[in-house]
């Protein structure tokens, strides 16, 4: 059996799966380990279909970029201000599905500690000017 | 490994003439190592018997709390190896950032809930916060992880002579996901069960029940037996009976969950209830049950 998760993302993992925000998680080193249903809608993809990806895999798939496409450098995401500074942090930029649409969002991202370490992040995002959550 | 049941009931105390077979007392399991080391796994009311009958300590007794709901705690001011001025007990415990774990025990061994503080029992007891890690008692291995469960909790793994039993009584480790949803690496605890010989795991409720039951920290039959399947255990024994199960309808329990695990293409011997004073031997790859 490969090494077991924390039970600290396995729980956020059954959280987002059961959310309809879009919501995806990350392991210390950003690697995407799951996104639920609703990311997968806005991404184009489904988790199923794409499984784990590192964090170059998916910075290249879906972004961020800017609003004149430029991508946005790693160290600048709110995901990396988590999970380097263990601190929330949000923001917002566009990101591209995998059938080319680009999407403006914000993003918040939780890290994620317990058993005394640090473990990832949960990002929520929703595409810009849309209310979270049922209307 | 010797494995003694001495609590097998969850989150209450339930004696009466309807659970006098399975027993009313709250999780407690002896487990005793092939150099005769003791170890108890859960201080529930079982403990408070397994206190009584313990012969002169030859050494340290190692008590491995899960976490520290009442049902897992309530005996330990009862054990009576702690008002013996020679004995040596060793309590582990999950850690937490609120507060050592003496300090979490203190709040029960305390007044106005206790008429002993803990500084006042007369043994030498000292507290282990057990992390996510392996270490050794008398010849041993013993592993804890966190499962799902409310509050900090832990599973532990023992490993002796060859033999491996994994103990996680309170556990729901399909919250919010089926098991059959999820890789192995996305279960709580089934690295921490996978190819154990004995597995003594939460089967508190009924898979009616558990609807309603959803986030308690439990879990049903079916998802029982989905992770004993799941951790390819070499025989399982179900654990935390509720308190409203009696003792015929345990007994129907079994029945159905034998029946089931024979339908899955296991053994039906693999599986048992855990009882009052069940005596169990753990062996590599074999789990003899013997009489009680």
């Amino acid at each position: 059996m490969s090494g077991a998760r924390p039970l600290q993302l396995i729980l956020a993992r059954n959280l987002l799966s059961s959310l309809s925000t879009p919501a995806f998680l990350v392991d210390a080193d950003g690697n995407l380990l799951f996104f639920n249903e609703a990311a997968g809608a806005l991404l184009g993809r489904r988790y199923e279909e794409t499984g784990q990806m590192t964090a170059p895999e998916w910075t290249a798939t879906f972004g961020p970029f800017d609003e004149d496409g430029r991508p946005i450098p790693y160290d600048e995401v709110p995901l990396t201000h988590a999970l380097r500074g263990n601190r929330p942090s949000h923001g917002g930029f566009m990101i591209r599905s995998a059938g080319g649409a680009e999407h403006a969002i914000e993003a918040s991202a939780l890290p994620l500690v317990g058993d005394q370490n640090f473990h990832g992040a949960i990002v929520i995002f929703w595409p810009a000017g849309e209310a979270v959550g049922p209307s | 490994m010797k494995v003694k049941v001495w609590g097998s009931r969850g989150s209450i105390p339930a004696p009466g003439p309807e659970t006098m077979r399975y027993g009313g007392n709250t999780s407690c399991v002896a487990v005793t190592l092939s150099d005769g080391t003791l170890l108890v796994l859960d201080a529930g009311t079982g403990i408070r018997t397994l206190g009584l009958e313990l012969p002169p300590l030859q050494g340290p007794v190692n008590i491995l709390l899960t976490h520290l709901h009442l049902d897992h705690i309530q005996g330990l001011m009862f054990f009576a190896p702690c008002f013996h001025p020679e004995a040596e007990i060793i309590i582990w415990g999950p850690a937490a950032v609120e507060a050592p774990l003496l300090d979490r025990i203190a709040r029960y061994i305390s007044a106005p809930l206790s008429p002993v503080e803990v500084r006042e029992l007369p043994s030498h007891v000292s507290f282990r916060e057990a992390e996510a890690s392996e270490w050794r008692i008398g010849p041993a291995t013993v592993r804890s992880c966190s499962v799902s469960h409310r509050g900090p909790t832990l599973g532990y793994r023992i490993e002796d002579d060859g033999a491996a039993l994994c103990y996680i009584p309170d556990h729901e480790p399909a919250l919010g996901t089926p098991l059959d949803a999820l890789e192995d690496e996305w279960i709580s605890g089934l690295e921490l069960a996978a190819g154990a010989d004995l597995l003594i795991h939460d089967a508190q409720y009924t898979d009616d029940e558990y609807s309603a039951h959803l986030g308690w920290g439990h879990s049903s039959l079916s998802d029982a037996l989905a992770f004993a399947r799941r951790a390819a255990v070499g025989r399982l024994l179900l654990f935390h009976h509720d308190p409203l199960h009696g003792d015929e309808f345990l007994d129907g329990l079994g029945d159905e969950a034998r029946a089931r695990w024979a339908a899955a293409g296991g053994a039906a011997e693999q599986i048992g209830l855990a009882s009052e004073r069940l005596e169990l031997s753990v062996a590599g790859a074999r789990t003899s049950r013997r009489a009680s």
